[in-house]
């Protein structure tokens, strides 16, 4: 069967179709027909076209009450977003900020699993924090510790760190994971880290000691690489992204056995940063559950090449503080202090 | 007359013509692309309806959405279902909507008040 093709107006244009022919003819009873006709489909039309009209102002009043509830939506869509942001930045503080990067691209796996990795892991310890933090007014003691954890911590951020956790005084973080740069740069961009850690902590002895704390924190540091156990440990509940393993201890141990104010570091670490640093080697250390004597070197200074991001001047004792670190001052800054500094030295010649 | 069975898509309602029973359902939303197109399946199985000798038709329209176009085919439907009525035949027609659209519950009431011999019944549906 031939497929009808409707047309919405037929009868309307049929009824005009017919017009020209029936008003030409000039019969009238043709044409009363017709006007009949053309006057029953007008009424059809006219009725029809009431409703339309109407219908199209109900969806119309529809779609304005749709937007508004769009509108609506989109403002508490707005609040909610504003309040996880707010969130996300009180997590940011409790989190690795790589952590958080990966779960927010949906990237991060949530579940209890863990993978082997090789990292470099470092410690650090203030000394004699107890008899420190006994000797200094509580609220003068979370001051310098606040600004030694912000100090520490927005070095080891700028290297690409992961801070693993703050125990009470002392800091844990690695390199490798989640964000790796390779082996060898994870181990150097530790080492850089800690050597900055120190230099910066000795300013800021020089400022504490101005303020009135005798005997500003001396941190020591250790820094170990090696294959550890890295993921989420804990349980569906409860998690925790961190690391172990006997090379995650050999570190601490590296660390309790570092002097103070100093870096030593195990073989493995020594050998992947050689061209950085000077160190001199120290005595072996042995450690229940691993299987070698480990190798340890104390950095003493960096490379030659490395000179350039030394501190200038470094001078501290009775009557005079000063460090200097050029790496740290922009050219401004250099111009003005070094204008500052022929000053003092004038005066001081005078 | 012929059964008549249409899939819903996104944009057309799903229609079914059971002709043994003389039974017709629009069902979901209407704006086709091409009202023609789509509505030129549905009025021949009417015409084929009203010209035969079936002498009831139970009709169901559960329509969510439809656009002026649409609505201009479907008063071609209550056309010929209502010359059926003037032929004899009995047409009974649910006009179903959903608990909160107010637009196609006024819609059934233009309907009904434009073909008040028809027996159409409102009937709201979760």
């Amino acid at each position: 069967m031939e497929k009808k093709i409707f047309d919405l107006y037929d009868r309307e244009k049929q009824l005009l179709g017919e017009g020209p022919q029936v008003l030409g003819h000039g019969d009238p009873v043709e044409l009363a027909r017709f006007a009949r006709r053309l006057f029953e489909r007008f009424a059809a039309v006219v009725r029809e076209n009431e409703d339309l009209t109407k219908h199209a102002d109900r969806q119309e009043r529809r779609l304005f009450k749709l937007n508004q509830s769009l509108k609506l939506q989109a403002r508490e869509l707005d609040e909610k977003k504003s309040a996880l942001e707010a969130l996300s930045d009180k997590l940011a503080k409790y989190l690795p900020p790589q952590i958080l990067k990966a779960m927010f691209a949906g990237r991060h796996d949530i579940t209890v699993k863990t993978q082997r990795k090789r990292l470099t892991v470092f410690f650090s310890d203030i000394k004699d924090f107890t008899q420190t933090a006994e000797s200094l007014q509580p609220e003068a003691l979370t001051a310098y510790l606040n600004e030694y954890f912000s100090e520490m911590t927005r070095i080891a951020l700028s290297y690409g760190a992961t801070i693993d956790k703050y125990i009470g005084d002392a800091m844990m973080v690695f390199f490798g994971d989640p964000e790796s740069r390779g082996e060898a740069e994870d181990a150097r961009a530790c080492v850089s880290m800690a050597l900055e850690m120190q230099d910066r902590l000795q300013t800021l002895r020089a400022v504490w000691h101005a303020r009135g704390f005798q005997q500003p924190f001396v941190v020591r540091m250790g820094i170990n690489t090696g294959f550890c156990n890295v993921g989420n440990f804990g349980s569906d509940e409860r998690l925790s992204y961190t690391i172990v393993g006997g090379e995650v201890n050999v570190a601490a141990r590296l660390e309790s056995k570092a002097a103070p104010g100093h870096i030593l570091i195990s073989y493995e670490t020594y050998a992947l940063v050689k061209d950085l640093v000077k160190v001199e080697e120290r005595e072996l250390v042995k450690m229940k559950g691993i299987a070698r004597d480990i190798r340890t070197f104390e950095i003493i200074g960096r490379s030659e090449s490395q000179l350039s991001s030394e501190p200038l001047i470094w001078q501290h004792g009775a009557g005079v503080s000063i460090c200097i670190n050029p790496g740290d001052l922009s050219f401004q800054d250099r111009a003005e202090l070094a204008a500052r500094l022929i000053a003092t030295a004038e005066r001081l010649s005078s | 007359m012929k059964d008549l069975f249409i899939d819903a898509t996104e944009r057309t309602p799903a229609v079914r013509f059971r002709a043994e029973s003389c039974e017709l359902s629009l069902e979901g939303e209407s704006y086709p692309e091409d009202v023609a197109a789509f509505y030129g399946d549905v009025i021949p199985v009417l015409e084929s309806w009203s010209e035969s000798d079936a002498v009831r038709i139970h009709v169901l329209v559960r329509l969510i959405y439809i656009n002026s176009s649409s609505m201009k085919a479907l008063y071609r439907i209550f056309d010929i279902l209502d010359n059926g009525r003037e032929l004899g035949k009995t047409v009974s027609i649910r006009w179903c909507y959903l608990v909160d659209d107010d637009v196609m519950q006024e819609l059934g009431e233009d309907f009904k008040d434009r073909f008040p011999d028809l027996d159409l019944f409102l009937e709201v549906v979760e």
